[in-house]
């Protein structure tokens, strides 16, 4: 041994220990506190995808339970096809333009990639994107916009059920492409943002189809449309309250501070309470549901926007970023 | 045979010399003019076309603390090239690979800049290169450039150290390897590395410093470094993960976790929609 006193040093051993073992008390924890992780780039394209992107899931599973006889909720299915057909055509646009090197989009279809969510994903819209537009042409042929003979290409046992399937995953696997990354708020929610983008999309898209139908004037099955989208929202607001208290500090720059005040007002209280509670008024009618979507709606996208910027600001904090998530 | 490095915190003097060969080889934009004030270090951490960059971590003593308490310690970080690498499994396009020195290598001409890499790096290493740092008017037939290097520098796609694959190709030494002065970044067979840096870790043990390897034997779910490092401090001090995690292990719990929510909410609304009123 050196004749030198040296101070006690980080051995083998105490490599994971909590901060100050085996260190002298003024050795800091961070390096001058700047971030160990790199944000993702991702901006206003990439919430707006999360956004529709949940809706068209959630349309093809509303398409699926739908009752479609004519005098129970055969309008829903008919406007839910319509939304996941354009839906399917819109998302992989918004995609697109948020590429480094947009021309270079093919490069994503060389490969498929069990291992890469945004692989997965994108062979998972060309996979939804077929029976979307089959069944939206069948719907167009039974409405009297195509000829007869398409509606017989179109058989909705099949369309129904690969839309929903395929639909269920769209809608839940944006959740699984944020917490598959290094970003601690994300990986801590690895069960909880899944399941809570689920619902939110299926709320989402319950949203939209009420809309269409008040607009339409159908009124025939808006009220079981509702009931789901109360269901869907009740869930996703425990979820989120779950999601909060097992991320504990992690999930501050979700849950703390302005931040976390938008998404108590505008998802929680305005996008989730606030549809609730019109719902218990005994009056209103189509303009109710027309507000209660808005609300739903805009609450949807608030929730993805602040996921987001919340990866962002949680990618900046070298703490949270040294010991991540399992 | 895998190739990676090995860099010996104990030897760096910070001259960043390495930075310097790394930018100059790989003919990669300057960083700036910028002063940080965080000691010498003026780079400030790796980005997309910044492949080495030297940390300068300064410990000073309390004023009534023996003067062996304070420490100067110096760094040059670098691409991990993990054994199980989060950027290569997030890749949606294939442009990430594992060439045949088992190193981790962006195709620039493959990558489509969707930028899953950059959050899924475990380390903060690879980022996308904005589209500004190539000078457009300059072309690239004057200034010698390879078609590789100008899709490199013109931006809109991800960069790290690429542990100069065209370099090992005809078997020269990396940049930032050959030009460090002292050997504290030393290249070659990450087995041979692994040898080599155990017996200075129990060098240095005997003359009474303790040391420990970064990335070798961690039993995490990343694997080992290709290139790795000996530490005298904590990893958080040099801004490195004490505990890194490769986030495509999350995945299981992710997909079932949306599919049983899924269903859940499908039985209920098919409840709804079948039931009464």
């Amino acid at each position: 041994m050196s004749t030198v006193q040296l101070p006690p040093q980080p051995g083998e051993s105490d490599r994971g220990a909590s901060s100050g073992d085996g260190l002298p008390a003024h050795a800091p924890a961070t390096y001058y506190d700047r971030p160990l992780l790199k944000k993702p780039h991702w901006e206003w394209e990439v919430v707006t995808y999360l956004f529709l992107g949940g809706i068209m899931g959630g349309s093809g599973i509303l398409v699926m339970i739908a009752d479609d006889r004519p005098e129970r909720d055969a309008d829903l299915a008919r406007s839910a096809r319509y939304v996941a057909f354009v839906l399917s055509g819109a998302c992989p646009l918004v995609l697109i333009t948020h590429l480094g090197r947009p021309e270079r989009f093919l490069n994503m279809l060389r490969i498929a990639k069990f291992k890469s969510v945004m692989s997965m994903g994108v062979w998972g819209l060309i996979a939804f994107s077929g029976p979307a537009a089959i069944a939206a042409a069948g719907q167009a042929s039974r409405d009297g916009w195509l000829p007869k003979w398409v509606a017989a290409f179109a058989p909705r046992a099949v369309t129904n059920v690969l839309g929903g399937c395929i639909g269920a995953f769209m809608a839940g696997y944006t959740g699984v492409l944020l917490s598959a990354t290094a970003i601690p708020v994300w990986g801590i929610g690895k069960r909880h943002i899944p399941a809570f983008s689920v619902c939110s999309g299926i709320a989402g898209a319950c949203a939209v189809n009420a809309a269409i139908l008040a607009l339409t004037g159908t009124d025939r099955t808006r009220h079981r449309v509702e009931r789901l989208e109360l269901i869907a929202s009740t869930a996703e607001y425990v979820l989120l309250e779950v999601f909060r208290r097992h991320a504990g500090a992690t999930g501050d720059p979700m849950f703390a501070g302005a931040r976390g005040q938008k998404l108590r007002t505008f998802t929680q209280f305005a996008g989730i309470l606030g549809p609730a509670a019109l719902g218990l008024l005994p009056f209103g009618g189509r303009t109710k549901t027309l507000l209660a979507s808005g609300l739903t709606l805009f609450g949807g996208y608030v929730l993805r926007e602040t996921l987001i910027e919340a990866g962002k600001a949680s990618a900046d904090d070298p703490r949270a970023a040294s010991r991540q998530p399992e | 045979m895998a190739s990676g490095f090995f860099t010996d915190t104990t030897l760096c003097i910070g001259c960043k010399a390495c930075e310097v060969a790394c930018k100059q080889w790989n003919q990669l934009p300057a960083d700036g003019y910028e002063f940080s004030g965080n000691s010498y270090d003026n780079t400030l951490e790796l980005g997309g076309t910044t492949w080495r960059h030297v940390a300068f971590v300064e410990q000073a003593a309390p004023i009534d603390a023996p003067l062996t308490d304070t420490k100067w310690l110096m760094m040059s970080d670098v691409c991990k090239h993990c054994t199980h690498a989060g950027c290569m499994e997030a890749c949606p396009t294939g442009a990430i690979i594992r060439n045949e020195f088992d190193d981790v290598f962006i195709q620039p001409d493959i990558c489509n800049g969707c930028g899953y890499c950059v959050p899924s790096c475990p380390f903060g290493v690879v980022d996308l290169i904005a589209p500004a740092d190539y000078d457009a008017p300059r072309g690239f037939a004057s200034d010698g450039r390879t078609n590789d290097d100008a899709t490199q520098q013109h931006g809109g796609v991800a960069g790290k150290c690429t542990l100069c694959y065209d370099r090992q190709k005809i078997g020269l030494v990396p940049a930032c390897a050959k030009a460090c002065p002292t050997e504290s970044i030393q290249f070659g067979d990450v087995d041979e590395l692994h040898v080599r840096a155990k017996k200075r870790v129990e060098q240095l043990g005997a003359r009474g410093v303790s040391s420990y390897l970064y990335g070798v034997d961690d039993h995490n779910t990343v694997g080992d470094l290709n290139a790795f490092f000996l530490l005298t401090e904590k990893p958080e001090a040099y801004n490195l993960p004490a505990r890194p995690v490769l986030p495509s292990t999350r995945q299981p719990a992710g997909y079932t976790a949306a599919a049983v929510t899924a269903a859940a909410l499908a039985l209920a609304g098919w409840a709804v929609f079948r039931g009464r009123g």
